[in-house]
């Protein structure tokens, strides 16, 4: 909601969960991902890297290893300006907020061929 | 809200995905017939070797192809990495089988995504992949014309020589 005041274009809600939110800038057309207390932009591309990035980390590897290098992870997608530095349990958070949010676009993607664009 | 998943590409994510897949078993193909230019090249057979190196860049060229349409549809194509590519062969005839097979394995793998396309109603894509179909009905009747030859000409004596002599001479005519 912070994020929304903030911002003077208008953005949609995509998917939300207890611990982030993914928005939509139609104006930008691109996304915005609030998680662990900062909000960062991200462009259609940028933001299905970052989803392949964290749904390619190998969980139970990263729990069963006992390192202290294994506790976080950082996740830079490549062309993104900022970069995530996650704990197990956020890496599951984002994980869970990331998938969400891409069932909900493709959804708007099919409710748009269905409604819309055939009947036009 | 605006629809960005299709404003960023026509292609979904599963044909997207068996594209780039196609564009992997495309690059190995290509492998393959350098390694077998490279076997016929070391052991005598050089028309083979030569039909062998041309089969590989034409399968390259099938790969661009696929790898540039993905891009021109608003994809990602992904540059495949070829481990495991087979480099030894028993026999001058295991070299024309495997051929053979390797031209089966790419007709199948069009067939799925042509079957896949119809199923999600990506008709350009299944547009875009008849050409390929075409294709395969060269590629197939050429390989198995090669291995024919050995039948036809018989192994014995210079019957190899004959055989690799030949091997240039094959070519598909539609009519």
């Amino acid at each position: 909601m912070i994020l929304r005041e903030q911002r003077s274009t208008l953005l949609e809600e995509v998917f939300r969960t207890d611990n982030g939110c993914v928005y939509q800038s139609d104006a930008e057309n691109c996304f915005y991902i609030d998680f662990g207390g900062r909000a960062i932009k991200f462009s259609i591309g940028c933001f299905f890297r970052l989803k392949y990035l964290v749904d390619k980390i190998n969980l139970p590897d990263m729990a069963a290893n006992p390192e202290r290098s294994s506790d976080v992870e950082i996740i830079s997608p490549c062309a993104c300006e900022h970069c995530y530095v996650l704990t197990l349990a956020e890496i599951v958070s984002l994980k869970e907020l990331l998938a969400g949010a891409k069932v909900m676009l493709q959804l708007n993607s099919i409710l748009k061929e269905r409604l819309y664009r055939l009947v036009k | 809200m605006k629809d960005l998943l299709r404003l960023k590409s026509s292609l979904t994510e599963e044909i997207e995905t068996i594209l780039n897949d196609q564009v992997r078993k495309e690059a190995h193909s290509s492998a393959l017939y350098l390694a077998m230019a490279s076997w016929c090249d070391r052991n005598g057979y050089d028309n083979s070797a030569d039909y062998f190196y041309k089969q590989s860049d034409e399968e390259r060229g099938h790969m661009l192809k696929i790898f540039k349409y993905i891009l021109d549809l608003g994809g990602s194509s992904v540059s495949p990495s070829i481990p495991d590519v087979k480099f030894e062969f028993n026999s001058f005839r295991e070299v024309f089988e495997e051929a053979l097979e390797q031209e089966v394995i790419i007709t199948q793998s069009i067939n799925n995504i042509v079957d896949r396309c119809h199923k999600v109603k990506d008709y350009m894509t299944v547009e875009f992949m008849n050409w390929f179909l075409n294709e395969q009905k060269e590629e197939e009747y050429v390989a198995r014309r090669a291995l024919e030859l050995f039948d036809v000409i018989g192994e014995e004596g210079t019957g190899r020589w004959e055989i690799d002599r030949h091997i240039p001479k094959i070519t598909y005519d539609a009519k």
